[in-house]
């Protein structure tokens, strides 16, 4: 579904992502780890675009969509994207943070995005407030609504950006439960993530990124279990 | 106490009622009103334009706005009104009205561009990023995230900047027309008394802006609608 190639970052010297290559099938949950700065958070916005890679393929649907030939907002259609600050549109309420886009972009008519979005809301148990603003939620709210709005244009991969580091500790679960239901569902997603607990319960598969390549890669049973890589180790010691 | 009235309501007499003399006012008025709102309409369209031109990443562009912000800013509204009206629209046939709201439009524009500009980059970078990611356009984005945030963040100064262009229009007697200063300064030539007509005149513009910053704070109540909590 995605394959990336050879992909290389840098922001002005300084060189980011240093060669990934990487393939992510259909279903797949993969959580990406590693020291914070190693660029798995940039190797996730080069995935929809929000960074342009300096070098290197990325693929989705055997598409090669790093190209300036490429319609970036079709592409972005097939992605949701889960931020870490939540970025709900705070002059919006609720209900038309979800249906902005389905709308805007005619995906849908107003009525069947506003259903959808009633089915979006209750999934993340967030039904009655539907008509409330982003300032009225708490942080754990706003990032389940966060994931209701990237749903509602039906994408086929899910890219979470630590959603849940902003989060006060008793929030947290809240978010990861909506996580867990989304894997379920089947959903492919790529989550970058501190939550250590969550990865080995969710993954697919693990990926541990540092200083800009992909150190150690497989199930959370190999890369939490038995770490190969010196540097998988020393982190995990830290983290765990 | 008496005498002191009996002369206030004597002199009042002399400058507001005889002769008509009101009507002169009311008719600045108008013109004072007429002159603002256009140059109001003006000033943010031109606004706009500038502030996209200060904002956008073509070299070209953003000279042209810096060039204007400069020049608009570093010369005086009253040297700038009497080039416009005597240089620029010297063989144009407007009416003045519309000569001296062009004018002041072309001023105030400047000063709403900053104002626009400070709004948009006041907007998170997040917010553009969530609407991108959504698949919206970066027109999309600007359009329906990004702009209509940044107005409520910038109307208070929108509103002062209204505010200051009204007061402002008081130099148009420069180019002939009959405002509200215009018309209180007659008055006081044809009576010989400074006093009564000159703080008539200030009344009037200090009653006319009452009014629109009591019709603007309900506009902002309206808009922090979202704000609560």
């Amino acid at each position: 579904m995605i394959k990336v190639k050879n992909l290389h970052k840098k922001f002005g010297d300084l060189t980011v992502l240093n060669g990934i290559d990487e393939h992510i099938t259909p279903g797949e949950v993969v959580v990406v780890i590693g020291p914070s700065g190693s660029g798995k958070s940039t190797f996730l916005r080069c995935l929809n675009l929000l960074e342009t890679a300096t070098d290197g393929e990325i693929y989705v649907d055997d598409e090669l969509i790093n190209t300036p030939k490429v319609n970036v907002n079709r592409i972005r259609q097939k992605m949701g994207m889960v931020f870490q600050q939540f970025n709900l549109f705070p002059h919006l309420t609720i209900m038309e943070n979800i249906t902005l886009a389905p709308v805007l972009l005619k995906k849908m008519t107003k009525a069947e995005a506003i259903q959808k979005g009633q089915e979006l809301l209750a999934r993340v148990n967030l039904s009655e407030k539907a008509n409330a603003y982003p300032a009225q939620l708490s942080g754990g709210q706003k990032q389940r609504v966060a994931i209701a709005r990237a749903l509602a244009m039906d994408p086929e991969i899910m890219l979470f950006d630590e959603p849940t580091s902003a989060l006060d500790p008793e929030m947290v679960g809240e978010v990861l439960d909506v996580m867990k239901d989304l894997a379920k569902s089947g959903m492919t997603m790529v989550i970058v993530t501190h939550e250590m607990g969550f990865a080995r319960e969710v993954a697919s598969r693990v990926l541990f990124i540092d200083q800009g390549i992909v150190m150690e890669s497989g199930t959370p049973e190999e890369v939490f279990g038995n770490p190969k890589n010196e540097r998988t180790r020393n982190f995990l010691s830290k983290v765990l | 106490m008496a005498e002191w009235a009996s002369n206030f309501c004597d002199l009042f007499y002399k400058c507001f009622i005889k002769e008509d003399r009101y009507k002169l006012l009311l008719s600045g008025i108008g013109v004072t009103i007429k002159v603002s709102l256009l140059a109001i309409v003006i000033g943010i369209l031109i606004g706009m334009l500038i502030a996209l031109c200060n904002l956008s990443k073509k070299r070209i562009l953003k000279i042209i706005g810096g060039i204007y912000t400069d020049i608009i800013r570093g010369t005086p509204s009253v040297t700038q009104l009497m080039i416009i009206y005597f240089v620029i629209f010297a063989s144009v046939n407007l009416d003045k009205w519309i000569i001296a709201a062009i004018a002041f439009g072309i001023n105030s524009g400047a000063y709403v561009s900053e104002i626009i500009r400070a709004g948009i980059m006041s907007i998170d970078k997040g917010q553009t990023e969530a609407g991108r990611s959504l698949g919206l356009s970066a027109y999309q984005t600007m359009t329906r995230i990004v702009i209509p945030q940044a107005v409520k963040n910038i109307f208070p100064a929108l509103c002062n900047e209204f505010i200051v262009l009204i007061k402002e229009t008081a130099i148009v007697g420069y180019v002939g027309l009959m405002d509200i200063q215009k018309a209180g300064d007659f008055i006081k030539s044809a009576t010989f008394i400074a006093f009564m007509p000159l703080i008539g005149t200030a009344v009037i513009y200090y009653v006319l802006i009452k009014i629109l910053t009591l019709l603007l704070g309900r506009i902002e109540a309206r808009l922090r609608k979202s704000d609560a909590r």
